[in-house]
């Protein structure tokens, strides 16, 4: 056990010896990420508004890093690091894009999400970068370049049938995360169904239990179906807890499925992936 | 009785636990998704070939010794079959990564050899096909870095004390990676650049 702990210990401070070399990865704080100031505030807040726009219409998150450089690691090899890290896209939909430019190397990249390799494949990345993108860089016209990219992607993506986004309002609350007030709720369920079947008797107590559960979700949540949910999962483990060596067990199954991404004030990736598809290109 | 049974059943289902019998579990499904993964975009790159043959032959047909290369590497990388199984035998396993070292090198040099025709370089269903391969160079690389990485964590795990003796005891063995030979034959095949003419 010992072994595996140092062994453990010596493998993460390898890892960060040698994470130190390379170029950090940005925090995600909104879809424009320009470290080199490339972009006037009224053009990044216009492709800013633009890809929320798109986020609100289809679902699919693109995002737009510039960096400095990304020696000594590829531009495809940082890409690949940003997307793991950010996880653009939503949750078991992958539908997430990154274009990545690499100014003072003169590179960028479009890191293609898994659902949306169909769509925007290698061939279009490509064509994008080299017809569309490049061009106008090599001119000097960044901002220019990049909203025609975004544009093309946006037109490539908008084709795809993609699961329809959220509604804005029904997204369930972070700081409510049903998960996280899963044990909390059992804790409760338990004392108080106890201290309930001393005084009531068991059948009746989980009944109120049950009820209780259901009124104080339906208020948290406002959703009937999750209250009702919660209060006949309640109403039975108070029920069985009430049999000798009963009890436990169950009640993990469902999950808030919240996909996090609040559309306020920041940003933040919905959970997912890539698998290194898209295309690279210079000017 | 029955609750002295149960909790011998506690007791060996906890030891079993304990002792990694279930992080084996974990490790082998990770590494069999990982390599399903390596596999596929293999199977991605060596479906691009006849279609990247056919079109370079169009504009290059008398270089018929790179073509041929090719051709007779993607029919060697054919020829394995690339089964989940193969992780488990080292030797097919170094086989394997051969035949797909082989396919890599040949591309390459088809590589080079295509930049001797402005006109193929500047079909557009040329450009299309060679997006698509450097795309799937790079998947590629992206799975085999999971795949080493998962067998890493599996390998640390049966390794280290004491999920070493349970493995001992049930016969879990460290699984084979890439090795370095493979892994400089195969991540500097890939880095043709045709527009900055870096080699």
């Amino acid at each position: 056990m010992w072994r595996a702990l140092v062994a453990v210990c010596f493998l993460c401070l390898a890892n960060l010896a040698g994470a130190q070399e390379l170029q950090a990865v940005p925090r995600l704080t909104a879809r424009i990420t320009d470290q080199t100031a490339t972009l006037a505030p009224d053009q990044r807040s216009r492709l800013e508004s633009k890809l929320t726009d798109f986020e609100r219409q289809k679902g699919a998150q693109i995002a737009l890093l510039i960096v400095p450089s990304v020696s000594p690691e590829t531009v495809e090899q940082y890409a690949l690091r940003v997307v793991e890290s950010w996880k653009l896209g939503r949750k078991g939909v992958d539908d997430g894009v990154l274009l990545l430019v690499a100014k003072d190397d003169r590179k960028l990249r479009i890191e293609v999400g898994y659902a949306l390799e169909g769509a925007l494949n290698d061939a279009t990345a490509k064509r994008i970068i080299s017809e569309t993108i490049t061009p106008r860089f090599k001119q000097g016209d960044y901002f220019g370049g990049i909203d025609a990219g975004l544009d093309a992607m946006i037109k490539v993506i908008g084709g795809e049938p993609l699961p329809a986004p959220k509604p804005v309002n029904s997204a369930v609350n972070g700081a409510f995360d049903l998960e996280s007030m899963l044990p909390i709720g059992f804790i409760l369920v338990f004392v108080v169904g106890g201290i309930l079947r001393s005084i009531f008797g068991r059948f009746l107590a989980a009944g109120i239990v049950g009820g209780a559960a259901g009124v104080v979700v339906s208020l948290i949540f406002s959703s009937m179906l999750i209250a009702v949910i919660v209060g006949v999962v309640a109403f039975v483990v108070s029920l069985l807890a009430g049999f000798r060596g009963g009890g436990g067990g169950g009640g993990r199954g469902w999950s808030s499925g919240s996909s996090s991404s609040s559309w306020g004030g920041g940003f933040s990736g919905g959970g997912g992936s890539f698998g290194g598809g898209g295309a690279s290109g210079g000017w | 009785m029955r609750i002295r049974i149960l909790a011998v059943l506690a007791i060996v289902v906890s030891l079993l636990s304990g002792c990694g019998y279930n992080s084996f579990q974990t490790g082998d499904e990770a590494i069999k998704s990982a390599w399903s993964e390596v596999i596929n975009q293999y199977q991605r790159r060596a479906d691009l070939v006849p279609n990247l043959v056919s079109t370079v032959q169009g504009y290059a047909s008398h270089e018929k010794d790179v073509l041929t290369q090719v051709t007779q590497a993607r029919a060697q990388v054919g020829s394995i079959q690339a089964t989940p199984e193969l992780i488990n035998n080292p030797e097919s396993f170094a086989k394997f990564q051969q035949a797909q070292a082989g396919l890599s090198s040949a591309l390459s040099r088809l590589l080079v050899v295509t930049e001797n025709y402005p006109n193929l370089k500047a079909d557009a269903s040329f450009r299309d096909l060679q997006a698509q391969l450097e795309g799937t160079e790079n998947r590629i690389t992206v799975a085999r870095n999971r795949y080493i990485k998962s067998v890493e964590a599996y390998n640390v795990s049966v390794r280290t004390f004491p999920n070493n003796l349970t493995a001992m005891m049930l016969g879990y063995q460290v699984k084979p990676n890439f090795s370095v030979e493979n892994e400089k034959a195969i991540s500097v095949a890939p880095k043709v650049d045709f527009g900055g003419g870096k080699k």
